[in-house]
């Protein structure tokens, strides 16, 4: 059991790190995983550190690394995933890797400037082209129309290049143009306040999209072209095209030369286009470079990064040029964690060894587990609730199997169970493909996390479905009943519905049903009555189990932490509190179950009348009638109205002063543990203050006569004794491990305080002891929803469906109603209601089980490894 | 109902939003944070260092060396993508709150382009220095207009602020003092109509706006008046200059309305407590804070104190405020480190 059931034992190491060692050894470290450092240096800002400046190389090829990576994405080049583990490269190589990247990223800036230009270019002539083909097509249509005849006409004279020249009668000029689609309604409309609607725009989309040069992305524009009168409105609409990033282009006038000017932008854009492929071409070898290698490159600089970080929690010993680190170790990992130091030492050529030195501390160390694959997701879960304080039992190893049971308890139906038996069993056979990706579906990795959960909880639940005898609600008659029904067919004629008494047709010859509920309930009238006394009964055996369990395991962590006065104070009377009370009713159920039979049903005793009765005192005894010898108590068949026995009458011998005594014996825990502890660590304080008296006292006496020998042990030993003392009370908090600074010992004792504290925990554990007893009943509850509920989808769903007596329709039908049947058994039942029980499950453990002992005040251990860094994920 | 008691159904529609700004207004750097970045020594620290708070990586992609209007320009993105996000998923009332917010932007913006321009600027150059939570798009083409009239004839009739335009159709010219008179006759339109706007929106928001845009009327009014000593402005000019919605408004106004100098405006401020106290420690001698400090100082205590009440938009602005002032203390505290000046880098003003 040793690695769940306490914490590993950690230690507060010291590594006197070479200077030139240092580097290698912590990339050893950070490849084993076993370390935490503490930063030594908390008061320093980040930038002041020692290594600030590696670190600060590290980012900047971080960032080039990140726009390589861009690029790489842009282009739809996947980044190979060979789960390769480079190590830290040696700090010398950094430059070589610093120049490469340096390299790539300048040939990429090029490349991409050139092909930026090379695409700008090209855009600039397309769109040319478009403006070219638009107005071509405008005028060829609206001049056989004659509207802009005089225009076209008027500008057909002219001489001069660009867009317009006053000629003769006629003053229209015109500047055509590209324009950003989504920007056209905004810019009609400014064209039109400012020019006073003097202008006439027009404007065709083109039909392609085209490419922004420096994205890349698909933008969709418009041709336009835009008609006025006059120098100053030329002006003005020229500053508007401006002031909307319209790119202007020179049109000519005459149709003869724009074709002339269309073909020649032609050409010039296939040659443009062979001159962008040889661009892309050089930019793919570029990147295909680079591809290859980007993971490990990612990998090796984020671990260079980690090391620095490490190093500046260090601090460095100029004197003897070497660095020290502080670090938690778990103690069984000191010699993997030398060697480790070795190599390190050897790898870098160092001459001097680095030194792990172990230290004594009174801080707390982390709690650390190791876990499988398997125990994992037990620990998680109560990790979830607090981690365990260092070296305290852990709840875990008893959830493994009292977790999946108590869920089983509530989810007892084998069909489902067997489903989700299979669901877990499947995740678990294909595991390795299942955790190797990295799933972005959070719910599905969350339910592949708890694969084994899920396997063993549907494996407990076919058990306690076999118990419940139920499947899908039905049951399976394996063994045969032990109920032989003796009726013939009048009798069913003349009733609806037909008591069966068990001292007629149980056969007992062959006893009960061997082995879970017997068969023939399914089909009684009184199942639910049936299955919620047994049910109910259960769940308190089972509860009051699990909390005896807990408060025996608080029993545990105080002879571990060597605490005698909490196991007198606090054990004791809580064990005898929960088991005067409730391990007294678990065994007044027992008795029930063995010593009334069904020839005595009438005064079967009401076990919760009963157990309320003991608590008002009141009895009502049976009457010894004269001349009666037999056993008063016994279930024979005299008449029970002559001994006035019922349901509610005394129900064996001495029941009253045994209860009466076990009452007030559990009263009597109730200030045990409310006084008793406050009072023996005010009385331990008094006598610890009045000895330092008398230490100082004599420690001056012996000053004054210059004795210097016996002073030093005298010391020691009483700084021991008073510490061991310490650990026994164990009254601040709850940190009882000896973490207290040694000035604690002149900390002021609040006696308030200490029994404010107390009061809460006596208070806390005699309502939580009630309470959580009732709490356990849900385990009955949900048992019983799920079995309702499942009886509810198979009367109402499928038992309809098998009512259709159609040839061959009715089969179809059938099809239909068992899809919506299994689909609902799915959703409902296993999913919401699975969820629920393990919600229920969860908290039965955090709250019913973990409050009698767990203190959950850790902190987990959080080791530096390389691990996490394996990913080439570079966003964070 | 829904009238009586806007707080019953104020997170069906803003909580989420509140709640997110809430979270953006932890992330505002703390007096142990400017403690840290005054002692940098180089930009590069200051990027390290601000890696360790809320800012994160904002800086990462950019190649080292660092300028300050890299981090500006940084900075400012952050504070838009921010409010950006705010914006779009907000609704009514809410939406026009936050649009509101960007008016005076709006109002910087244009001056901005108009005094660029004034100076013979090309407008593309005058574009980035824009704030982006302003922009717009007719903006670009504001240099088509010479004169007010047309200004707001050609550009602004269609952009929400063009109504706090009419008042000034009537000036000739664009020219420097104009251009002044244009920017503080937009703002008092513009406080007094986010004044009614947000006292018809009642409840605690038009508590919390109110005070907040009181505080400002009245400190423009203040600085008018100062910064109107020694210049042509006439004081019926000048009175018709000041924003009609703060503590001020009327008594004060028409004293100040009357001041001839400093001293006189001491004057009308020691009849308000709370400006009383805002002269008396200011001052321009060293040691001292100028009055436009102890403003700031006293703005960002009003927007701190507009986050201790829930369920109004008073904290959208405040955010956006006291976001506008952490920038400008970094922006400082960068100038000043970038030009090894570190003689006044203390001058920033804290906020939490």
């Amino acid at each position: 059991m040793g690695a769940l059931f306490r914490s590993e034992e950690m230690n507060l190491c010291q590594i006197f790190l070479q200077s030139e060692a240092a580097y290698a050894c912590v990339s050893e470290l950070g490849e084993l995983g076993m370390v935490q450092f503490k930063d030594l240096n908390p008061d320093v800002n980040a930038f002041q550190r020692k290594f600030v400046s590696e670190i600060m190389r590290c980012e900047e090829m971080e960032r080039k690394l990140r726009y390589i990576h861009r690029e790489l994405k842009k282009d739809g080049m996947k980044i190979p995933d060979r789960d390769e583990n480079p190590k830290a490269p040696a700090p010398k190589e950094m430059i070589d890797l610093e120049a490469t990247f340096e390299k790539i990223e300048s040939e990429l800036k090029e490349v991409n400037t050139n092909a930026e230009a090379l695409r700008r270019n090209y855009l600039e002539l397309t769109e040319l082209k478009e403006v070219l083909k638009k107005t071509q097509i405008f005028f060829a249509e609206h001049g056989r129309h004659g509207i802009v005849d005089d225009a076209q006409h008027a500008l057909a004279h002219d001489e001069g290049g660009g867009g317009f020249v006053p000629v003769t009668s006629v003053q229209l000029g015109f500047v055509a143009g590209v324009i950003p689609r989504e920007k056209v309604p905004a810019f009609e409309r400014l064209l039109w306040f400012a020019n006073r609607g003097n202008t006439f725009l027009k404007h065709d989309e083109i039909d392609q999209p085209l490419e922004d040069p420096v994205s890349g992305d698909a933008i969709s524009k418009c041709v336009f072209l835009i008609f006025f009168q006059g120098e100053q409105l030329k002006a003005r609409v020229r500053k508007i095209c401006e002031g909307f990033k319209a790119t202007l282009y020179p049109c000519p006038e005459s149709a003869s030369e724009r074709v002339e000017m269309l073909n020649g932008v032609s050409t010039r854009l296939e040659d443009l286009n062979t001159v962008l492929h040889q661009t892309e071409d050089h930019r793919k070898r570029v990147l295909m470079s680079a591809q290859k290698e980007i993971r490990p490159w990612i990998i090796k600089v984020k671990k260079i990064k980690a090391i620095y970080h490490t190093l500046n929690m260090c601090n460095f010993d100029v004197s003897h040029n070497s660095l020290i680190a502080e670090c938690w170790t778990p103690v069984s990992g000191l010699e993997e964690i030398q060697s480790a130091l070795k190599h390190g030492t050897e790898l870098s050529g160092s001459t001097v060894p680095s030194i792990l030195h172990r230290m004594q501390t009174k801080e707390v160390p982390p709690t650390y587990f190791k876990t499988n694959k398997f125990t994992t997701v037990f620990q998680e879960i109560i990790d979830a609730y607090g981690i365990a304080t260092y070296q305290e039992v852990n709840p875990a190893p008893y959830a493994i199997i009292s977790f999946p049971f108590l869920f089983a308890v509530m989810f007892g139906d084998f069909g489902h169970g067997f489903i989700m038996f299979l669901a877990g069993l499947w995740m678990v056979i294909t595991e390795k493909k299942l955790t190797s990706g990295k799933s972005d579906n959070e719910i599905m990795s969350m339910f592949v996390g708890g694969r084994y959960i899920i396997t063993m909880m549907g494996l407990f639940s076919v058990y306690t479905g076999l118990i419940y005898n139920d499947c899908f609600s039905k049951s399976v008659n394996i063994f045969g009943s032990g109920w032989h029904p003796s009726y013939d067919f009048r009798t069913l004629q003349k009733e609806t519905s037909w008591t069966m008494n068990p001292a007629d047709h149980f056969d007992n010859t062959t006893g009960p049903y061997p082995f879970g509920v017997d068969p023939i309930w399914q089909s009684s009238m009184n199942k639910i009555t049936f299955t919620n006394s047994l049910k109910m009964k259960m769940s308190v055996i089972f509860g009051v189990s699990q909390m005896l369990l807990g408060v025996l395991l608080s029993f545990v962590n105080h002879a571990y932490f060597r605490r005698p006065l909490n196991v007198f104070c606090e054990f004791i009377p809580q064990l005898v509190f929960l088991m005067c009370l409730f391990g007294y009713l678990v065994a007044l159920v027992f008795y029930k179950w063995l010593f009334f039979t069904a020839e005595c049903p009438q005064y079967a005793p009401q076990l919760l009348i009963q157990f309320i009765n003991m608590f008002l005192l009141t009895y009502t005894p049976r009457v010894m009638p004269a001349n009666f010898t037999g056993d008063l108590y016994a279930c024979t068949s005299i008449e029970p109205t002559s001994i006035n026995a019922t349901s509610q009458t005394v129900f064996f011998e001495h029941q009253q002063p045994i209860q009466i005594t076990l009452v007030i014996l559990a009263l009597l825990m109730v200030p045990t543990m409310l006084l008793v502890k406050p009072f023996v660590l005010r009385a331990r304080h008094n006598a610890r203050v009045k000895r330092r008296q008398g230490l100082y006292a004599t420690s001056q006496r012996t000053l004054i006569h210059n004795e210097e020998h016996p002073e030093p042990a005298v010391r020691g030993k009483d700084n021991i004794a008073i510490n061991g003392e310490e650990e026994d009370g164990g009254i601040v908090g709850h940190s009882e491990v000896g973490i207290s600074e040694p000035e604690e010992d002149e900390e002021e004792f609040d006696m308030g305080e200490v029994f404010i504290h107390q009061a809460i925990h006596t208070i806390e554990y005699c309502l939580g002891c009630i309470s959580h007893t009732a709490s356990y009943l849900r385990l009955w509850a949900l048992s019983l929803a799920h079995a309702q509920l499942s009886e509810v989808l198979w009367s109402m769903l499928f038992r309809f469906g098998l009512t259709f007596d159609m040839a061959y329709v009715g089969g179809i039908l059938l099809w239909a109603v068992f899809g919506a049947f299994a689909v609902v058994t799915v959703a409902v039942l296993l999913l919401m209601e699975g969820l629920s029980a393990f919600l229920h499950t969860l908290r039965l453990h955090w709250v019913e089980f973990n409050s009698k002992f767990y203190m959950g005040d850790g902190y987990k251990f959080a080791p530096y490894n390389f691990k996490h860094l394996l990913d080439a994920d570079l966003d964070e | 109902m829904m009238n009586y008691m806007p707080e019953m159904t104020f997170n069906v529609d803003h909580g989420y939003l509140e709640g997110l700004l809430r979270g953006f207004k932890s992330g505002i750097l703390r007096q142990n944070d400017y403690l840290n970045l005054v002692q940098c020594e180089t930009l590069e620290d200051l990027k390290l260092h601000l890696q360790s708070t809320d800012y994160g990586n904002f800086l990462a992609n950019e190649p080292s060396p660092l300028t300050v209007s890299v981090i500006d320009d940084k900075l400012k993105e952050k504070l838009v993508v921010e409010f950006q996000h705010l914006r779009n998923q907000c609704v009514e009332p809410l939406s026009t709150f936050l649009d509101y917010i960007t008016y005076s932007y709006m109002i910087d913006n244009i001056i901005l382009l108009i005094t660029g321009i004034l100076h013979q600027r090309p407008i593309n150059e005058l574009i980035p220095k824009c704030h982006p939570l302003g922009s717009f798009e007719q903006m670009e083409a504001i240099h088509i207009a010479s004169t007010p009239a047309e200004l707001y004839n050609a550009v602004l009739v269609d952009t929400p602020i063009a109504p706090y335009f009419l008042d000034c159709i009537s000036e000739q010219d664009l020219d420097e003092m104009n251009i002044e008179i244009i920017r503080n006759t937009l703002y008092k339109a513009y406080l007094e109509d986010f004044h009614s706007f947000c006292r018809e929106l009642g409840g605690a928001t038009a508590e919390a706006m109110c005070e907040a845009l009181a505080f400002e009327a009245d400190r423009r009014a203040f600085i008018i008046t100062i910064n109107s000593f020694g210049t042509e402005l006439t004081k019926e000019d000048r009175a018709k200059l000041y924003p009609r919605c703060g503590d001020l408004y009327p008594y004060g106004l028409q004293l100040l309305a009357k001041a001839d100098d400093y001293d006189q405006v001491r004057q009308v401020a020691d009849i308000y407590g709370h400006y009383k106290e805002l002269f008396e420690g200011s001052g321009t001698g060293p040691g001292e804070k100028t009055l436009e400090d102890k403003f700031f100082e006293q703005e960002v205590n009003f927007m701190k104190n507009s986050f201790m009440q829930q369920f109004q938009f008073g904290v959208f602005y405040a955010y956006v405020k006291l976001k506008e002032q952490e920038n400008r203390n970094i922006i400082w505290i960068a100038e000043c480190v970038a030009q090894r000046h570190r003689a006044k880098i203390d001058s920033y003003i804290p906020i939490f």
